[in-house]
């Protein structure tokens, strides 16, 4: 039975940012992480960062492009946070070591991104949360932060109205074990693998969103899924918007740069969703490439130019898609890629739940609202890593006593004992198979009444073969099976979630694109989705939208 | 190759499960196959079809993670970035062991506890000069020349490949390995360090010069690192802050004083700069060996012929090192 007063689950960069603020703060804090923490999946963010740092830039343009890239749905006050913490907390990763790359005159580099006014996007060529991970990592190791490596979150465990600690599970040893904590901040990233085709790696399972939301937390805006619209065609590997925003154009089968239709002012760099839509428009229509998908052309650029700033993708091309990017064009479709929903939050990371916080892409503040901008995931893995460390701080400050108990973690162990007695049954990645076929087939970029129906129907059928889940490996050490098991629970969980609000939200605003409500509607939508953990499936409710200063005004790019 | 495009593959994998198998061995498998699925999907699709119970690290699938390093045919090398197209026109076969140069806990994962502990050895951290405060609310600044100096560096993903292929680390403990060494290189031509000297003081007795310029570590580096490239530059900053302390840097120096001198190599004279008087009386069996056969190597070697063009290309090296960290 371990004891902290701030346990952070997860060390991507909200996470090691959450424990850097909470450890300043002369906080005992642990991280718990299912692998190392440098292997975490902000490491795969490539295009950059936005804040607005120079001088010709300003936090009111950040502010704005936000709130319309979030097609209304982002809380304006916490936009305004957001975008103004945004030099600081760049400024601070600079002096933590980043190696950012750099203009001629010494200053930030920084490149034009989707949905913004104004080229804001700080990066480090096309890896840039590689960059920021190191830099994290090396400096957090100044601080006292206790690193539990690859275990497995397993029940967040709630007694009196709050937070008493975690049960987990230790990959190395099979053993699991309790961690009493007052302050439990989850930062466990996206639940990508809803989908058979993401970018996200395939740890990404949502782990920290469903053991919150099963601990009565609420999860916000869960329908709004974002695709990326450059990923390879057969891996959905990702191609990052930095390629478009150094002047990458998309061309569907005739030779035509197809975006100036749809987007007539910014073309290729408009908000991911309206370039994702055009993409699987040009398809439909029958002008994409035989098997369906289009060419990302970046060739006009030059050797040079391709080769310093877009290094890591012309590797990716390269290596996972046979291609020279110097000299080919990049084959392209969109993939799952940022859950804009996530653990229901205020700016302080705090959630419905007393000791219970969530940051990153967890959590759900909102500011992304419907659609997230490039470059403000990274963002926002700081800005409200370093929050919601401070606040743990603070509350865990109080001293609080809190107790996880024996009975806790053999609850929590009884569970996966009695699969592992199953003599037959649905192996765990069989059944993640089966949550991901739904998911990728009939909830997508764009949402038909009759699909979704028929989404909720075959999860219903997923959700009753949940007993027959059977853990096949009995070894004690590394034994992925567990894992895997505890994951394929949290995707049902919220493969449900992300339906049951897809159905009931009957408009159309960002990544949600209802086939038979092609508008957005202002008076009866513009609002955000709260789901609830019942026995019988999420209960919904709604929540006002925080607004400051920005009147809703049609998209148009 | 069938007419779908699918190749038969012959997969044997090493397993071992501690107190279940008495033994390791070669799990062998077969599957059908485009050329170009990575290896990590192949084994992956054992894990689903197969058998689930196959042990692995694996997480982002685009060579990021850097969590799937392994051998594969004998190299060291990501699961997710290595085809296994190529793998079979050379060998026929995949066979897939966990990584060398750290214990194995079971099937393909190692325990990588060695290799962190030389990382963390490094002092893996920016150390801020304090009596040069950064600026306040800005970042420091740093020229496009300030960052190419990093060369490759910043594009580590720590997966271990080159610790596992380095024939240092498997005869020398004390050696940090190749990726300790090129992240304490990025570390010594960071301006923003204040340790510059402290960390160049504190490598060169901790095994700098157990590296032997194999390059194997170069060529097993998923991300193109180049490890070895950023230990000669070590070696060249270390002799530069602190002169020629070690065994290894004696020998490099010796051997530069003795072709400037004499465009030749004057082994009796390299001893002595490499060991010491002292040190010589250990070479004595060597010595009378070579008495025994090759008696000129003994005797100082005449100045060859336009040995003067020798010093002057060191000249212009070291003139171009100049700018050098």
């Amino acid at each position: 039975m371990q004891k902290h007063e701030v346990l952070v689950i997860g060390a991507g960069l909200a996470g090691q940012r959450a424990a850097l603020a909470a450890a300043q703060a002369g906080r005992d804090v642990a991280i718990l992480t299912k692998l190392h923490p440098l292997r975490s999946h902000s490491g795969a963010a490539q295009g950059g960062i936005n804040a607005a740092v120079g001088a010709e830039d300003s936090v009111d343009t950040h502010i704005y492009d936000t709130v319309k890239g979030s097609d209304y749905l982002g809380d304006q006050d916490a936009i305004e946070f957001f975008c103004r913490e945004a030099p600081k907390v760049v400024v601070e990763m600079e002096h933590f070591g980043t190696i950012f790359s750099r203009a001629p005159d010494g200053t930030l580099a920084r490149r034009p991104f989707g949905g913004a006014g104004f080229p804001r996007t700080v990066y480090a060529a096309d890896r840039t949360g590689l960059a920021l991970l190191q830099a994290i990592y090396e400096h957090l190791s100044t601080a006292r932060v206790t690193v539990y490596e690859e275990w497995d979150l397993v029940d967040i465990v709630v007694r009196d109205g709050r937070v008493q600690g975690v049960t987990a599970y230790d990959r190395k040893s099979g053993r699991f074990d309790g961690f009493s904590a007052p302050t439990v901040i989850i930062a466990t990233g996206p639940a990508g693998r809803l989908y058979g085709r993401t970018t996200n790696s395939h740890s990404s399972t949502g782990d920290g969103l469903s053991v919150a939301y099963r601990a009565g937390a609420w999860l916000k805006d869960m329908e709004f899924v974002q695709f990326h619209p450059t990923a390879l065609v057969e891996t959905g590997i990702l191609i990052t918007e930095g390629a478009r925003g150094e002047g990458g154009i998309l061309k569907n089968r005739l030779g035509e740069p197809f975006m100036v239709k749809y987007a007539p002012n910014v073309k290729d760099l408009a908000s991911r969703d309206v370039v994702s839509r055009a993409i699987f428009t040009e398809i439909l229509e029958g002008r994409g490439f035989p098997g369906g998908y289009v060419h990302l052309e970046l060739m006009h650029l030059g050797k040079e130019k391709i080769e310093s700033r877009l290094q890591e993708i012309c590797e990716i091309g390269r290596n996972f898609a046979g291609i020279d990017p110097v000299t080919q064009p990049i084959p392209v479709l969109p993939a799952q890629h940022y859950m804009m929903g996530g653990v229901a939050t205020n700016i302080r990371g705090e959630t419905n739940i007393a000791g219970l916080y969530a940051a990153g892409e967890a959590a759900c503040v909102s500011i992304h609202g419907a659609n997230r901008l490039g470059g403000n995931s990274l963002l926002e893995t700081l800005v409200f890593g370093k929050a919601a460390g401070l606040a743990a701080a603070e509350y865990a400050a109080k001293g609080v006593p809190v107790a996880v108990t024996p009975a806790d973690v053999e609850r929590s162990e009884s569970g996966v004992r009695a699969r592992m007695a199953r003599k037959d049954g649905v192996e765990p990645l069989a059944y993640r198979n089966l949550v991901q076929e739904v998911m990728d087939r009939w909830v997508g970029i764009f949402r038909d009444p009759k699909e979704l129906e028929q989404a909720w129907e075959a999860l219903g059928g997923v959700r009753r073969r949940l007993p027959e889940l059977r853990i096949v490996d009995e070894s004690k050490v590394f034994n992925l099976n567990v894992t895997e098991a505890l994951e394929a629970e949290h995707l049902i969980d919220l493969a449900e979630v992300v339906v049951a609000g897809a159905i009931a939200r009957k408009e159309s605003r960002g990544a949600h694109a209802r086939r038979d409500f092609p508008k957005r509607d202002d008076v009866n939508w513009m609002k955000h989705t709260i789901a609830s953990y019942r026995p019988e499936g999420p209960q919904l409710s709604y929540a006002p939208v925080g607004y400051t200063r920005w009147d809703p005004k049609e998209r148009v790019y | 190759m069938s007419q779908d495009g699918l190749v038969k593959v012959p997969i044997e994998v090493y397993r071992f499960n501690p107190g279940v198998d008495k033994a390791p061995h070669y799990a062998k498998y077969t599957l059908e196959l485009a050329p170009h699925t990575p290896v990590l999907s192949a084994l992956l699709k054992i894990r689903e079809e197969v058998d689930s119970t196959l042990a692995l690290r694996y997480s982002c699938r685009s060579a990021i993670c850097g969590s799937c390093a392994m051998l594969i045919n004998s190299k060291s090398r990501l699961a997710c970035q290595t085809p296994i197209g190529p793998e079979l026109a050379v060998h026929g076969r995949i066979v897939v062991d966990p990584m060398r140069n750290q214990p194995i806990v079971r099937d393909l994962v190692v325990d990588q506890a060695p290799f962190w502990k030389e990382y963390e050895r490094i002092t893996p951290h920016l150390i801020p000069d304090p009596r040069k405060p950064m600026p306040e609310n800005e970042p420091n600044p740093m020229s496009p020349e300030e960052v190419d100096r990093f060369h490759e560096t910043p594009r580590c993903i720590a997966c271990g490949a080159c610790y596992s292929a380095c024939p240092a680390v498997e005869a020398d403990p004390a050696f940090p390995g190749p990726m300790a060494l090129a992240k304490l290189y990025r570390f010594a031509v960071d301006p923003r360090d204040g340790a510059h000297r402290e960390r160049m003081m504190r490598i060169q007795p901790g095994g700098l010069w157990t590296c032997l310029r194999c390059h194997l570590c170069t060529s097993s580096c998923p991300k193109d690192v180049r490890p070895s490239e950023r230990i000669r530059d070590l070696k060249e900053m270390a002799i530069r802050v602190q002169g020629a302390t070690e065994a290894g840097s004696r020998h490099a120096v010796g051997f530069k004083d003795n072709l400037t001198d004499r465009g030749l190599l004057n082994e009796m004279k390299l001893v002595r700069q490499t060991d010491g008087l002292l040190g010589m009386i250990g070479q004595l069996p060597q010595g009378f060996h070579i008495l025994r056969k090759k008696r000129e190597l003994l005797r100082a070697p005449p100045r060859i012929e336009g040995q003067e063009e020798v010093r002057r290309i060191y000249e212009l090296l070291e003139d171009e090192g100049e700018d050098r960290p």
